[in-house]
């Protein structure tokens, strides 16, 4: 495989992504308005919540990705990508964006809360961003609109929001790794345990997830023969 | 007289291909053969399935039944623009470089040898978004052209297109089939199916997909 095989779809992405200005800029607000407007129930209360809502603004900006470059997806697999080379150079850009939002979110969380880890907190910050952003390509590549893949995104992290980390339906949802790792941050009483292998796993099910749906969904070989014979 | 390859095999052929979408029976036991240098016309009424089966040849849709082959590259230009709202033309065609095995500068001389050939403003850097109707059917145009495809598949390509630019388009039909390409167009238009070879004509399968199972029994 040739790397600009996914680095020209990354830089696409990303040009793609950068001038919707106003998106991206609500993309960026929104788990900051979380954590404001969750200051009043404790500076602690709204690292966790500011820190989960992070969710909303990768998993959001991934999910739009992957729906608007469907249509455009068939052409490209068609003349000649593999579908998992343009779900790569999705993820690559994406990822890129999720850990430099979380980065800039975290400084200002730690500042607001001063926590007594805040390298952990800022982990688990971006813990969330990696885990968003293949948990946006899986529903991304699902969804057939954007409304279906809105609501599964609000469905899932609205739920981890409100559960409690140590309830069974909270384990099985994609944040809950994250989720131990910012309540730990706040409180060393909070165990870990494998909260962090178990977030890796999680992201790496949902990309093995996304690779195979967006995999299903691509163009069948008509070609017999030589393509490049020429005419 | 069209360009032959030297083989009498078709450039594309389609064999008994059906497709339903859902219970609703859209193309019953369609077979197309197009050969070398052949230009055809698809024809039919609305809901006929030209749309389903340019994308089924395009391979794009899986039939239910039936088998579709091509000789050498396919391009398809798809009723629907499939572009980036937010990049330009010198950004798609970029795009495409690496899956077509060219270089950024190959793709920009052949891309844009394309797109001046069609009439679009070449080193206009606007977004698609900002593009006219009939600009932006002619980058989709191009990109199906790309990377020189063997087998073209139009879907309704003209689709805004200023008079000077469809006759233009009918012009590069004649110019690709006398190197040999085959060229399958779906049109409304009458007076395009003077300009074929052949009129392939689909029409609407009447009753429902279990209706024709029954019947084939």
């Amino acid at each position: 495989m040739r790397l600009n095989r996914v680095t020209v779809p990354a830089a696409m992405t990303g040009r793609e992504l950068v001038r919707r200005y106003v998106a991206l800029g609500l993309l960026t607000v929104l788990p900051l308005a979380f954590y404001g407007a969750s200051l009043s129930s404790g500076p602690h209360h709204a690292a966790i919540t500011g820190g989960i809502a992070m969710a909303f603004s990768v998993a959001g900006a991934s999910i739009f990705a992957a729906l608007t470059a469907r249509p455009v997806d068939q052409r490209l697999v068609l003349a000649g990508y593999h579908p998992y080379e343009l779900l790569l150079g999705r993820l690559l850009f994406l990822e890129l964006f999720g850990v430099v939002v979380s980065a800039l979110f975290s400084l200002i969380m730690v500042l607001g809360t001063e926590p007594p880890h805040p390298v952990l907190l800022g982990v688990g910050v971006e813990l969330v961003a990696v885990t968003s952003v293949p948990f946006g390509l899986a529903v991304g590549a699902l969804a057939p609109t954007e409304l279906e893949g809105v609501l599964i995104l609000i469905g899932v992290v609205g739920i981890q929001l409100t559960l409690d980390s140590t309830r069974t339906i909270a384990k099985l949802l994609p944040f809950w790794g994250p989720q131990r790792l910012l309540e730990h941050s706040l409180n060393a009483s909070v165990p870990i345990g494998l909260s962090l292998m178990v977030a890796l796993a999680y992201a790496s099910a949902l990309l093995v997830a996304a690779t195979y749906i967006v995999h299903r969904r691509a163009p069948v070989s008509r070609t017999i023969g030589n393509p490049s014979v020429p005419a | 007289m069209p360009a032959n390859d030297g083989t009498n095999a078709p450039l594309l052929e389609a064999v008994g291909v059906g497709h339903s979408y859902g219970r609703k029976l859209v193309l019953n036991d369609v077979s197309l053969s197009v050969q070398c240098g052949e230009a055809v016309a698809i024809v039919g009424e609305n809901g006929a399935g030209k749309s389903t089966l340019m994308r089924i040849c395009a391979g794009l849709i899986r039939p239910d039944c039936g088998d579709v082959r091509a000789r050498g590259r396919v391009g398809y230009c798809p009723q629907i623009p499939g572009l980036f709202d937010l990049l330009n033309a010198d950004e798609h065609l970029w795009l495409f470089a690496p899956a077509l095995g060219l270089s950024h500068e190959q793709v920009l001389g052949q891309g844009r040898t394309l797109l001046a050939e069609l009439g679009f403003p070449v080193g206009d850097r606007s977004q698609a978004r900002h593009l006219s109707g009939g600009a932006r059917q002619k980058l989709n145009l191009a990109l199906a052209l790309l990377g020189g495809a063997r087998v073209l598949l139009l879907d309704e390509p003209y689709q805004g297109f200023d008079r000077g630019a469809y006759v233009s388009f009918w012009e590069h039909v004649s110019g690709w089939q006398a190197k040999g390409l085959a060229v399958v167009v779906v049109t409304h238009l009458l007076t395009d199916l003077a300009l074929v070879d052949r009129v392939f004509e689909l029409e609407t399968p009447r009753g429902s997909r279990s209706q024709f199972e029954a019947s084939a029994r």
